[in-house]
């Protein structure tokens, strides 16, 4: 099993040997391995099929890079995570992982048909293909596509693990551990300020882990790492990340970081995070984030066995894996030589060296015949065989632009070096603009927007004593015994022999885009990248083109016959690599997903059975159901023991604002359209708030606890925008006003009581107030004693019976309500939720703001001039209420609908016409508002707003529904005690 | 009749939390918003401290006061001295233009202390809590994930947060979720 494995080379633990499961097969491996040079060591170089043609595909990188080799990782129930990179996964005993976007085997694929019929999904396929007819979209042409397409299996169960989350801050913080990113933390290390090193991979080091025979300082490279991670984790002032990928580089340097926490742990522990995202704010970045090398594009570049120069020099150095026993390099840079050397030198046959470039530097020719080598210049690879690897390759001579001859050449494995690509990703979200570098045929960073530099390979700088110097603020502190970086060319388009049409060269290997998808689309008009991108899909994959973007862009340039700085560029987005959503939710889930407010007397609603709803944050019981009840049967119930005796009920949610200081009667005669400055302390008054348009924006009922305090309620939902607004004009418009605002709405539990029994159950509680109604009369506040703790007590009713609301301190209102509910036994006292509360208040008239309202309804519509204060020189809206269009005729006006038929309930929102025999489209009137089944009335209520509906008072109007139109009468909204007689039963 | 009403703060700790999170026992507590101006006078007149910048605590005896606004001071107390406090002013009214609001039950106090509590914070709180940013004494408003919070720094490594009462059990969940994840600390 050991036979793809140099014993020379390689940081891996061969003292610790592990088992690990592919698609079903056991192999051995060592602690160390990545999944990718785990299977390489078995000799495993078929991994995964191809997103659209199921071409089989091996490892093109050793990185996060990779495009190709996406596995399943399951971890048991709840645990299976698709479309991981073989390469980054790291191997434990016991692993278990599966290929995928094959049926019925790797091997032997089916959907592989579809790389004979190529010819049939051009680029743009699916925009020209599925247009029609247009009905079949989505249940027959999304659907197969959806099933045929690419990549892993959704997870079908409730995800098992857990994930964290963490504010972190520092005044550095580096990305990428390479030599750049490992000297620039030496350096930041010694400063007084916190630094964080992040590295997406498992050990720090970057680069250097696969260049052991470099020395820096004259020690070598892996000793120096050494030394340096033991300064940095001897210093106080570092903390580093491994296995933390930074995902999205924002605003004034905030970045997000997800940490791989247990992934690669072989036992799973329940309470451990699985991921924890870093949310890190720092004060200067440092990106070191190094450079992807170039893939080739050349007919069938995707054979398993073709991978990158890099990739094969990582397997060995680092993984001590060979890649193939008969290597061939093609290269149009100096920098995959350093690789054909390092191989060579560990023993292994090398198949041929071919050049793009007619000339190579002397140094590269001497070193390379001094391992008995040759290279042939000028040459390129024109087509490759082998089934599920590469078995031998096409080299063809080429001379200005033409193939002269062609050589087959016998190798297990091709690789590709392209150049390199610096790692923008970061830099550009981070708004900072590039520039474009035509020796290395790549952008790199120009202006940054943020405090932030970029070191190394991410800003072009290549060669380690460059890349040194640079991370170490230009000084020059490190010797570095490396070899010359070189140079190269950009070769993006090669010439070819075959029948352009028919051969297929990848350029995006994840979302299978060939070189002939790039000039077709260019063919069919499309001039930017932008537009390139989308007709074609390159790019667009979860690598995001990592391997893909810079070589389409080449030859989208190419094709249009302009320099690439006019085809564009398209943008970087986060997450840089793919991120798990539960590392995006970072730990947020269950009872931490989303804030529920809970009201002090929730928990005994939710010990008698109620059935809640959530009313902006908080959630209250709507209604309490017996044993058999359906909700109408409640309800029914509830609204009947109330207007009969005596009903209970939570108001806790409603929003509190306590209004103080000298001017505060002033400062609500501006707020309301009421007026304020008359009302005597102990009084209170039903407040109505516009916005500026002139519009209903909140209300609720007020009482003026002395002189200089109101105790003003809002509506539930309302509470923050009231007190936002109320702020805003105290701050901004009268600074002259003393006056200040609390929010109260938490620090008192309402308990409501409505019915004829509402008093008589008060009574005997209530010390300091008397409850008698000349002295205690409706719309009256009192500030006395319930049960020994304060209240204030409101007399007041939303519900059109004798009522009372009952404000204790928050802590005390499950006992008090425990205490009125024992006691109103002798009165059949019924809970009742927010539905009760709304059959009750429509049966009065009364509107609920934001249901009855919608923003675009002023008091008049509403009925509610009464409110308006008429002699007051001014409030919030007032100069809006004679705008033209509020005193137009035509707007709609709030009315009350009587059905016909008694029995049928009406649908809130449905529509209103005047004349249902009217053609399609009929002119809608108006809509139903509120709609409820009275039990009280025991026929159906209903309120709506029509145009100049008070006009139609007592006529008829329409209502079609799919099923049947219902006539309706309009009528005044009050349905029930207009004279307001219930208020003073005795 | 007479009744004893039980005081109910509607939020549990876990076991797990003992020793890191505390749930402090119901406090006298106030909203007083006075101006810059009538600051010291006041001070004098009533004998309590107002700290003189944004962000800063005065602690005698059991009582805290937070300025968090250019006029507005969060009075943290025990609740036996209600009355004294009330009586107090009272007897200012006619002296000074301030505000008073009770808010003794609109708030719930945690205290997290221990080598992890800024730690524990920073799961659902943005600010740096460095004691150079962040030293002893100092108070502000904040945000903890969905909740509003007051956080203070008692000590290095001991913190009080203030939320509103339907916000506690959000807020001692995450702490328990945290405490779960790191059992070893």
């Amino acid at each position: 099993m050991t036979i793809n494995r140099k014993e020379t080379h390689g940081r891996i633990n061969r003292d610790k040997p592990i088992k690990f499961s592919f698609d079903g097969k056991i192999y051995s491996a060592f602690d160390g391995d990545s999944l990718a040079s785990a299977l390489l060591a078995n000799g495993i170089h078929l991994v995964a099929r191809s997103f659209k043609y199921h071409r089989p595909r091996g490892f093109l990188s050793a990185g996060s890079e990779e495009p190709n080799a996406l596995v399943t990782f399951d971890r048991g129930q709840g645990r299976v995570t698709s479309n991981v990179r073989a390469t980054t996964l790291e191997i434990f005993d016991g692993l278990v992982a599966y290929s995928q976007n094959n049926w019925p085997s790797l091997k032997f694929d089916i959907g592989a048909i579809n790389d004979f019929f190529y010819m049939l999904f051009p680029a743009g396929f699916y925009n020209k293909t599925f247009m029609w007819p247009k009905s079949f979209w989505d249940k027959v042409y999304e659907p197969a596509i959806r099933k045929m397409a690419g990549l892993g299996p959704a997870p079908i169960d409730e995800d098992a693990d857990k994930y964290a989350s963490l504010y972190s801050h520092c005044e550095t913080l580096i990305v990428g551990s390479g030599p750049a990113g490992i000297a620039a933390a030496l350096s930041a290390c010694e400063k007084p300020g916190r630094v964080i090193l992040i590295d997406e991979q498992n050990e720090f080091g970057g680069s250097l882990l696969s260049t052991p025979n470099l020395t820096i300082n004259a020690i070598p490279a892996w000793q120096w790492l050494k030394n340096s991670l033991a300064i940095l984790k001897g210093r106080q002032n570092v903390t580093l990340l491994a296995r933390t990928t930074v995902i999205g580089y924002y605003h004034d340097n905030f970045l997000g970081a997800v940490e791989r926490i247990t992934d690669h742990e072989k036992d799973i522990n329940q309470n451990k995070a699985r991921e924890c995202l870093h949310r890190i704010r720092a004060g200067e970045v440092i990106l070191a984030t190094g450079a992807i090398e170039r893939p080739l594009v050349f007919p069938n570049n995707d054979r398993p066995g073709v991978m990158l120069a890099s990739a094969a020099r990582s397997y060995l150095n680092r993984y001590g894996v060979v890649v193939g026993e008969k290597i061939a390099l093609f290269t149009c840079h100096d920098s995959g030589y350093e690789v054909i050397f390092d191989l060579a030198d560990a023993g292994i046959s090398i198949a041929c060296i071919m050049d793009v470039r007619d000339q190579v530097s002397d140094n590269i020719i001497a070193a390379t015949k001094t391992r008995g080598l040759e290279i042939r210049t000028s040459t390129i690879v024109t087509n490759t065989s082998g089934k599920f690897r590469i078995s031998s390759l096409h080299a063809s001579r080429i001379n200005d632009e033409k193939i002269t001859s062609t050589e087959e050449i016998i190798c297990d494995c091709l690789l590709m070096c392209g150049g390199w690509t610096p790692s923008v990703h970061l830099f550009s979200h981070s708004k900072g603009s590039l520039k474009w570098q035509e020796n290395l045929g790549a952008y790199i960073p120009d202006t940054p927007n943020e405090n932030t530099i970029s070191i190394g390979a991410c800003n072009g700088t290549f060669g380690l004593t460059d890349i040194m110097t640079e991370a170490d603020s230009g000084q020059s502190k490190y010797t570095v015994d490396d070899m010359d970086f070189g140079s190269g060319i950009i070769a993006a388009t090669f010439p070819t022999k075959s029948d352009p049409a028919k051969i297929k060269a990848f350029v995006d290997y994840q979302n299978d885009v060939t070189e002939k998808d790039i000039n077709l689309a260019v063919r069919e008009g499309l001039k930017s990248i932008e537009h390139v991108k989308r007709y074609t899909t390159t790019g667009m994959a979860t690598d995001q083109g990592k391997t893909s973007n810079l070589n389409a862009l080449q030859i989208t340039a190419h094709a249009v016959a302009k320099p690439v700085q006019q085809v564009g560029l398209t943008t970087f987005r986060p997450p840089f690599t793919p991120t798990t959503f539960g590392a995006l939710l970072g730990g947020k889930d269950g009872d931490t997903f989303h804030v529920t407010r809970k009201t002090p007397i929730d928990g005994w609603a939710d010990d008698n059975g109620a059935i809640f709803e959530p009313v902006a944050l908080w959630r209250r019981a709507r209604y309490f159901p017996r044993e058999g009840e359906d909700m109408l049967a409640a309800v029914n119930r509830e609204c009947r023991a109330t207007r009969e005796s005596l009903g209970i009920f939570d108001a806790s949610t409603l929003g509190k604002i306590e209004v103080v200081g000298p001017d505060a009667a002033e400062f609500m005669n501006r707020m309301y359209t009421n007026p304020w400055m008359m009302l005597k302390s102990g009084s209170c008054r039903y407040g109505l708030m516009l916005g500026e348009d002139g519009y209903i924006m909140d209300d609720g009922v007020i009482g003026r606890m002395a002189e200089d305090r109101f105790h003003v309620t809002t509506t539930t939902g309302g509470a923050p925008r009231v007190f936002r607004m109320m702020e805003d004009y105290r701050q901004t418009e009268w600074p002259e006003l003393d006056v200040w605002l609390t929010s109260t709405t938490e620090q008192w539990a309402v308990i409501a009581l409505n019915g004829p029994n509402a008093r008589k159950l008060l009574e005997p509680f209530v010390e300091g107030i008397d409850l008698n109604p000349e002295s205690f009369p409706h719309m009256a506040v009192r500030e006395g004693r319930i049960c020994g703790v304060e209240t204030r007590l409101f007399r007041v009713s939303f519900s059109g019976e004798l009522g009372f609301e009952i404000n204790v301190p928050a802590h005390y209102g499950r006992a008090l309500w425990e205490v009125l509910f024992k006691a109103g036994q002798q009165y059949d006292i019924t809970p009742y939720g927010t539905e009760t509360m709304h059959v009750l208040r429509a049966e009065k008239g009364f509107i609920i703001v934001g249901q009855d309202t919608d923003g675009t309804v002023s008091p008049m519509d509403a009925g509610m001039s009464w409110a308006i204060g008429k002699k007051k020189k001014d409030f919030v809206g007032k100069r809006s209420l004679n705008r033209s269009d509020i005193v137009a005729k035509g707007r709609k006006q709030l009315v009350g609908l009587l059905t016909d038929d008694p029995n049928i309930v009406l649908e809130e929102g449905a529509q209103i016409v005047a004349d249902p025999n009217q053609p399609i489209p009929m002119d809608m009137i108006g809509h139903v508002t509120s709609s409820y089944w009275s039990a009280t009335l025991n026929r159906s209520i209903a309120l709506a707003m029509i145009k100049d509906g008070r006009a139609l008072t007592d006529s008829d109007i329409y209502i079609p529904m799919a099923d049947q139109t219902h006539k309706v009468r309009v009528s005044t909204p009050i349905f029930y005690d207009p004279m307001g007689e219930r208020l003073n039963v005795l | 009749m007479s009744y004893k009403l039980k005081s109910d703060q509607g939020v549990i700790l876990a076991d797990l939390l003992a020793g890191q999170v505390t749930l402090m026992a119901d406090q006298l507590r106030y909203s007083l918003r006075i101006k810059s101006q009538d600051r010291t006078a006041f001070t004098k007149a009533c004998g309590i401290d107002l700290p003189n910048k944004i962000g800063q605590t005065i602690i005698q005896n059991d009582r805290m006061v937070f300025c968090v606004g250019p006029d507005e001071y969060i009075l943290i107390d025990n609740p036996n001295l209600r009355e004294t406090l009330k009586q107090k002013f009272e007897q200012l009214a006619d002296k000074f233009v301030f505000s008073t609001t009770d808010i003794s039950h609109r708030n719930i106090g945690f205290k997290l202390s221990g080598k992890q509590a800024a730690r524990m914070i920073n799961i659902g709180c943005p600010l740096d809590l460095s004691l150079e940013t962040f030293p002893v004494g100092k108070c502000t408003r904040s945000v903890f994930e969905s909740a509003e919070i007051l956080i203070f720094r008692n000590k290095e490594d001991e913190f009080q947060l203030e939320t509103w009462r339907s916000f506690a059990p959000y807020m001692a969940r995450y702490f328990e979720k945290f405490c779960l994840e790191n059992e070893s600390l």
